[in-house]
């Protein structure tokens, strides 16, 4: 290379001074510095959020030492292990740990919707409903062999309908007909037929396609019941609902027993399990030992009574949960409207859109459009939504629908652009094979292309979920509540979300409320968005190793 | 596809199966067209009631008049609003842009494929923090900062938002630039080499001025992100626009102006809501007209290379 100084006199390239290397290297450092500065700034400023949320200093010197010796001790060297010895089971224990802080995050969001949007009764009717329905829809595909044109989709869409909507004002739906059927169920047994029960058959699907063994699937469904039925028996010791106790419980024991089982079968990094043991064993004797001596934990802001209070002018008494209640609804509303219609697009321009006519001419628009739309501050979707959907649609100021729509069409871009790239990492010679077994088109994108570019697609997704979640300004717009005090009862009515009781805490004057519980807010949502993130990132990681 | 004239009749091909083909061809289409259908409704919601707008307030007063207070007086100047965005987005700029590039260019030319693997999602989560809580960081952490180093800002002040708005959009600088700067094709880099030339000056003579076209359209997108930022200066640049800001004070950038209409009781029929979608079109026009020129940019410029 040229850096090397030259040994041969009046080399040809000078008089064999060599070269200079202090400016290349300044150059380099610099530009790693200059990238290293805005990492460590926002880490920097997150640990200061953490601190203030949490004011570890607070807390006995004995609780700290009880801790450190049950649970960072063993753990920083099972780390330190893997880091040295066995990066790959690191990778495994990491995921494994992780997985259940993550399920229960998820399980909890579900827990809150049955609660707070489907009382149990609603949520069994509406089940019970969707079953009938699909066996209608199977049974009618089953005894007429020789359907006239659109009969089985006319079928399937008014069983549907009939099942879950009704005709308003004139026949009630299937699932309002079982809701008021006098029944003799509890709310316990109803969660256990209604979402154990769909659970364990889901579970015992996967385990015996996995394990390509009907009898391990049979086992696995009666498990995830058993654990159903054990949740239900311990509930008064937990001092939570048993109906609830059921959706937390499943929610976390099914994906961490099939990754574990996973990980089991393959008998390979076998040694990464040992990382959640010794994280979820150090934290039960810790806090064990803890309650036997009575060391006093942190006085943190952000604890059990900032996540189930409403706001209060009383900074120890103000909490979240109906900021936190409306942010999952209308993250329901947004996963209804925008992903069918943002992945519908995507497969429209990625496998019919013409390239010529006038076709081509408006498929190119719509392209074009799509990504300036991405670049449409978001104060004027805000805007969009306050013209289009509450004046001239005449939605309630400030309701779930119209944060969630708006929100939506906000994210729209985002899900099409990313969801077209997935599609497009399709091979070709999958399609040219589905075609060649004389597949249609809509065949073909059903079955081969859809299916394959799911990961991406979920990615993608995830992604633009976690910007919907933390997006303030068109709520601010469309008039959410700056503080609700108990969580909206429907969809049609006022709600806050998370960044907008954020963006209202931010005005209050005393520095308890700037310092504490806005602290405390800013972890809550930042937790549930890097969650999100690295759930996105994870599934990316797993389909991109297999491709 | 339906163009192919002469096609074979397959086995399952019928009547029935080919409407339907068309019908969720035609589903999917419109799906597709919603965007157009958006972009149009905002440009319709907007212009609308900015015209309302105008008829009551002349457009020439709003665009010259140096005096924003739309309540009290009644005086809708647009002036100090642009010149407190435009402050913002340049002082955003001398923080995002150097860093943004530097970074880019380390990514793209000295970091290993490992070192990248773990920089680049760090650098990532900049952009998926939201804005609110980049205010809340302004206003509770960096403002104070500055006070206890000695700069004499006051409590809401246009330096630590602009620093704020500037952190948030160095993601977006960098890798949209590494991506122009990995497009490079690798021959250039090797016949720069061939004649002698350092790793330094392959990047800054070959790789840079190659991928110039990239990075100034990503310089573009991202200033143009600065100007519809929202959040940032709402929580912590105050809200007193002044039509010659000093960075220490108290500003209000237009987006800001949007918020504090919209959040304070406004009648529905009076002229400063009308101004609330006046200010509304300003903005999208200048935005999406900067996205645009992005776009022109990195396709005009763009060195074609075999």
């Amino acid at each position: 290379m040229a850096t090397e100084r030259s040994t041969r006199e009046e080399s040809w390239y000078g008089t064999g001074e060599g070269v200079n290397q202090l400016r290349g290297r300044l150059f380099k450092w610099g530009c790693l510095g200059a990238m290293l500065f805005g990492i460590a700034m926002v880490f920097v400023l997150l640990a200061y959020v953490a601190l203030d949320a949490i004011r570890p200093l607070t807390a006995d010197p004995g609780w700290h030492l009880t801790f450190f010796l049950a649970l960072v001790a063993p753990t920083t060297a099972l780390v330190g292990y893997y880091g040295l010895r066995d990066r790959r089971s690191g990778w495994v224990g990491a995921t494994a740990t992780a997985l259940p802080a993550f399920c229960l995050l998820i399980g909890s969001g579900i827990a809150l919707l049955l609660v707070e949007v489907f009382r149990p009764i609603e949520w069994f009717g509406s089940t019970l409903a969707l079953l009938l329905a699909v066996g209608a829809i199977y049974a009618h595909r089953r005894f007429r062999s020789d359907p006239v044109a659109f009969e089985p989709t006319l079928v399937a869409v008014a069983a549907l309908v009939f099942a879950l909507v009704g005709v308003p004002g004139a026949v009630p739906s299937l699932s309002r007909i079982l809701q008021n059927a006098p029944l003799a169920l509890n709310h316990a047994t109803m969660m256990l037929y209604s979402f154990a029960a769909p659970v364990a058959i889901l579970a015992g699907w996967v385990v015996a396609r996995r394990r390509e063994s009907r009898r391990d699937g049979a086992v696995a469904v009666a498990l995830t019941l058993v654990v159903a039925v054990f949740a239900v028996f311990s509930a008064p010791a937990v001092g939570i609902d048993d109906y609830l106790l059921i959706v937390l419980s499943l929610s976390v024991a099914v994906p961490s027993a099939l990754y574990v089982g996973g990980v089991v079968r393959e008998r390979q990094h076998l040694a990464g399990l040992a990382l959640p043991v010794v994280v979820y064993a150090g934290m039960f004797v810790g806090a064990a030992a803890v309650e036997a001596f009575g060391f006093a934990g942190p006085e943190a802001w952000l604890d059990w009574q900032f996540l189930t209070n409403s706001h209060s002018r009383f900074a120890e008494e103000a909490g979240i949960y109906p900021a936190l209640v409306g942010s999952i609804m209308m993250m329901l509303v947004i996963v209804v409207s925008a992903f069918p219609v943002g992945v519908a697009a995507a497969v429209y321009l990625e496998e019919y859109a013409p390239d010529t006519g006038r076709l081509g001419w408006v498929v190119s628009l719509i392209e074009t459009n799509i990504a300036n739309l991405a670049g449409v501050p978001s104060v004027v979707y805000g805007l969009l939504g306050l013209a289009l959907f509450i004046r001239y649609a005449g939605m309630n100021t400030g309701s779930v629908i119209v944060g969630g729509f708006t929100v939506g069409l906000l994210i729209l871009p985002i899900v099409i652009i990313s969801a077209q790239e997935a599609i497009r990492a399709v091979p070709s010679s999958m399609r040219q094979a589905s075609y060649g077994m004389g597949a249609t088109k809509w065949q073909t994108v059903r079955n081969v292309v859809l299916p394959e570019a799911l990961p991406g697609i979920l990615t993608g997704n995830i992604l633009a979920f976690g910007r919907a979640i933390g997006e303030t300004a068109p709520l601010l717009m469309i008039g959410a509540a700056a503080v609700v005090f108990s969580p909206p009862g429907g969809f049609t009515e006022k709600f806050s979300a998370m960044p907008r009781q954020i963006f209202a805490w931010s005005h209050e004057p005393s520095a308890e409320f700037r310092y504490g519980v806005l602290a405390a807010g800013v972890v809550t949502l930042l937790v549930v968005l890097l969650s999100m993130n690295a759930a996105a990132i994870l599934i990316r990681n797993k389909y991109q190793r297999r491709s | 596809m339906s163009e192919e004239p002469a096609r074979p009749e397959f086995a399952g091909e019928n009547r029935t199966r080919s409407a339907k083909e068309s019908a969720i061809k035609w589903f999917l289409f419109v799906c597709a067209a919603l965007s157009v259908f958006v972009t149009l409704a905002i440009v319709a919601t907007l212009l609308f009631d900015a015209i309302e707008f105008f008829t009551r307030v002349s457009p020439v007063a709003f665009f010259t008049g140096t005096s924003w207070s739309p309540k009290i007086g009644e005086s809708f100047g647009v002036l100090p609003l642009v010149s407190n965005t435009l402050a913002v987005t340049v002082l955003s700029a001398l923080v995002a842009i150097p860093v943004g590039t530097a970074s880019a260019a380390y990514l793209s030319e000295y970091a290993t494929d490992r070192t990248r693997s773990v920089l680049k999602p760090a650098l990532e989560v900049l952009a998926g923090i939201p804005t609110v809580v980049y205010g809340f960081f302004a206003l509770v952490y960096v403002t104070p900062a500055l006070q206890a180093v000695g700069v004499p800002v006051s409590t809401f002040n246009l330096l630590s938002a602009s620093l704020m708005v500037g952190v948030m959009i160095i993601p977006m600088v960098s890798s949209l630039s590494e991506d122009a700067m990995s497009a490079v094709p690798d021959s250039l880099r090797q016949g720069a080499y061939g004649l002698g030339a350092t790793k330094f000056e392959v990047t800054t003579t070959v790789v840079i001025p190659a991928a110039v076209s990239g990075i100034f359209s990503s310089f573009i997108l991202a200033l143009s992100r600065a100007i519809g930022e929202t959040m940032i200066v709402v929580v912590a640049a105050g809200m007193s626009p002044q039509l010659f800001p000093s960075p220490f004070s108290s500003i209000q950038p237009m987006t800001s102006a949007m918020v504090q209409l919209s959040t304070s009781d406004l009648a529905g029929g009076t002229a400063a809501y009308y101004a609330l979608f006046a200010i509304g079109l300003t903005l999208f026009v200048i935005t999406f007209s900067m996205n645009v020129a992005s776009n022109w940019v990195a396709s005009r410029y763009r060195e074609e290379y075999e």
